[in-house]
This record gives C-alpha cells, sequence and structure tokens, in this order.
C-alpha cells in the first residue's frame, strides 16, 4: 500500500482471504474500504438514524445522473456534509481493521479498477496514516482482557445478570450463539471494531460465553438413506399421484429422524 | 450416507467465508438431507423454494443458452440466498447476510460442491 502510496495509483487494491477487501485509491490515497468483514457506509449511515432507507434509495437513484451520492444525499436536507464525511471515515478505518484481523491471502493492485465506491472520503487518507490507526487497533484487540477473534469466536449469553445498556442488550439480543464479532456488528449495524471491543468487556464480565461447537454449529440429518431413485413398487401411490413424470427424481424416505 | 463428511464440508463454508449464516444440503425435490440453520430458518421451507428455485433458474438458462447451471441467487436488501446445483438428485442453499462477498463464496464453494458431490455419490 505505501508502493502504491509512492506510485499514485489510482484504482484498487484487492485483498483476497477472509473477510478480505477492497482498497479504493486515488492518487495513492484511500478514498474507501470494502469488506465483507464489516458493515459498509451504507449500514452505518442507516443504523445511525441520520437518513432513512426511503432518504438513502432516492439519493441513490438521483446520484445515478449525477454522479455523485455524497451530493444527493446532503441535498435531501436530512443529514449534513460533515456527518457523511465523517461516517465514510469511520467506514473506511473499520474497513482496514476488518481486513487486517483476518486472513490475508493475497493482494493485487487492480489499477483500472471501473469498480467506484458509493462514499470516497474527499480527499482520501494516507496509507501510513490508515496502517498506524490500523495496527493500533489490532494492538488493542489483542491486549483485551478476553482476547477475542471477530470471525472464528461465536458468542452466547452469559450467566451475569445486571442492568445493561441498549447497546449492550441489543448485543446479547442477537447472541444466539451461532453469530461471531463480525456477525453481531452486521445484525446491529455497529462498527466491527467497536462491536469487538464491547463483546471481549462482556466476556469479561460473565454477561456473555463463547458459543460450544455444537451451539455454533447446529447439524441436523432427515435420515434419507440414499439419492438413488427407488425400485419400482416401491414409492407409496400418494407419491405417485403427484409426480407423473421422472423429474424430480423419487429420493427415498422423507420422515424425520432427528429432532426438529 | 456420510453426514460427518457433508457436516465438515458445510462447517467449512461457514468458517471460510464472511456473511455466511446458514447452510442447506437438500435433494433435488425439496428435501432437506443436511441442515445447518438458525432457528428462525425452517429447513422444509428453505429446501421447498430452492427446488423451486434452481428449477426455474435450470429452465431458463437452458431456453436462453447460457449453458450449464452453475448457481441462482436471491438477492434481498438485507441479505442472499445462493443455490446450488451439486448433481441431478441434490442441491445446496446459503443463506448469506448484507456484507456476504459473493465472488468469495464462488470461489470457495466450487471445491465444495466438487466434493459434497463425490461424497454423496456411492
Amino acid at each position: 500500500m505505501t508502493q502504491c502510496h509512492e506510485d499514485r495509483v489510482t484504482g484498487a487494491l484487492s485483498v483476497t482471504g477472509n473477510a478480505g477487501g477492497l482498497f479504493h485509491l486515488r492518487d495513492g490515497a484511500v478514498i474507501a474500504v470494502e469488506s465483507a468483514g464489516s458493515p459498509g457506509v451504507e449500514t452505518l449511515l442507516l443504523s445511525s438514524g441520520g437518513i432513512s432507507a426511503e432518504d438513502w434509495d432516492a439519493a441513490l437513484v438521483e446520484s445515478v445522473g449525477t454522479g455523485s451520492l455524497q451530493a444527493a444525499l446532503v441535498a435531501r436536507g436530512s443529514i449534513g456534509l460533515a456527518e457523511v464525511e465523517a461516517v465514510a471515515v469511520a467506514a473506511l478505518q473499520d474497513g482496514a481493521f476488518a481486513v487486517a484481523a483476518g486472513d490475508v491471502q493475497e493482494c493485487v493492485v487492480v489499477s483500472d479498477s471501473a469498480d467506484v465506491p458509493l462514499l470516497p472520503v474527499t480527499g482520501g487518507v494516507a496509507p501510513a496514516l490508515l496502517l498506524a490507526e490500523t495496527a493500533g487497533r489490532l494492538d488493542a484487540i489483542a491486549s483485551l482482557p478476553v482476547p477475542l477473534s471477530p470471525y472464528r469466536d461465536r458468542v452466547v449469553p452469559g450467566r451475569a445478570t445486571k442492568s445493561m445498556s441498549g447497546e449492550r442488550r441489543e448485543i446479547v439480543a442477537h447472541a444466539t450463539g451461532r453469530r461471531s464479532a463480525r456477525d453481531i456488528a452486521f445484525a446491529t449495524g455497529r462498527s466491527l471494531h467497536s462491536v469487538t471491543v464491547e463483546i471481549s468487556r462482556m466476556l469479561g464480565e460473565e454477561l456473555l460465553e463463547i458459543a460450544p461447537p455444537a451451539t455454533a454449529f447446529s447439524f441436523s440429518h432427515w435420515g434419507l438413506p440414499s439419492l438413488r431413485p427407488r425400485a419400482p413398487g416401491q414409492s407409496s401411490g400418494k407419491e405417485m399421484d403427484w409426480t407423473t413424470t421422472p423429474w424430480p427424481p423419487n429420493c427415498g424416505r422423507s420422515e424425520r429422524t432427528s429432532p426438529e | 450416507m456420510d453426514y460427518d463428511a457433508l457436516a465438515a464440508e458445510l462447517r467449512t463454508i461457514r468458517e471460510n467465508v464472511a456473511g455466511v449464516t446458514d447452510t442447506v444440503i437438500a435433494a433435488s425435490d425439496g428435501i432437506p438431507i443436511l441442515t445447518d440453520v438458525a432457528k428462525n430458518v425452517e429447513p422444509s421451507h428453505i429446501s421447498a423454494l430452492a427446488a423451486a428455485d434452481l428449477g426455474i433458474a435450470r429452465q431458463a438458462a437452458e431456453v436462453v443458452g447460457l449453458g450449464a447451471l452453475r448457481q441462482t441467487v436471491v438477492f434481498g436488501s438485507e441479505g442472499y440466498m445462493a443455490v446450488y446445483s451439486i448433481s441431478r438428485t441434490a442441491l445446496m442453499v446459503v443463506l448469506g447476510d448484507k456484507g456476504l462477498n459473493l465472488g468469495r463464496l464462488l470461489h470457495e464453494s466450487r471445491p465444495s460442491i466438487e466434493r459434497i458431490g463425490s461424497i454423496m455419490t456411492p
């Protein structure tokens, strides 16, 4: 990324991995980061209540002609330029953290990327600043009282009962045992970094616990013995009534053998 | 059928692709075979819908001349439902939230589908 800054690259730096992501660059500065690991600008803006879903959709339609979603959003009057910009910067920093906190397999510079970010940060952020900020966030996560992987660890409500802030109640409500910090960040529309830090603190206070594997993954099967079509005469007459063609194939017994 | 081997494949997909929330393997006629879903997802409904979805998509691909069907994806404002054909007799459903990277899912699911197909072929 530093090399991209020196070469004043306009395009994108694509990071393959889980969660992976795309760093959008203009003249070597980072103007947006999109990652499957962190909620994007749209989610953050909508959940902050700064803008309604209707206004967002309308601004998106308008921006197709004008080319600037930022201008279309501000023109609708419900949100100021400074707020849009602040959320865009927050989403950018959170995206960089999401990429760095996950597995990185490969980085490729796509200099002629036609993929334009929805809400770029005006002027962009210098890579050196972003890298320092991201390193700081990674250090902060590593030194938390209860270290937590934002992608691998899934959480359930803990034993402790005490009054909690609305923010914490929301996290507990989404802690089904199947969701990681990343999943809860998307479900609540808050940044990955803040949700990860909060979950770690709540683990320390026993308000949450790491979910056992059987809760994180709940497999059940229906006892289907085979996908081979049954021999003629094995099928019940009822099944033959509703399918008179050989397709779809008859797929054997359908009763459930596992608890629902 | 080796359910443990199938479960390991579904687990790999959910662990390796951020945003995947639920996975289902079903017979092509919509009967669930193996599921890993949240409480609010009804496996038999999803399986039946996916079978219908895949049937329509397969027919569309054939009529329009798009070649062999690889996947069909429903885009919602809050997430995705991707349906893959495993063989003529089975399918796989992957549900994802709005953050799911569909490109990565397609990339990761291809080898998984190959393996799932071999596990299911006796």
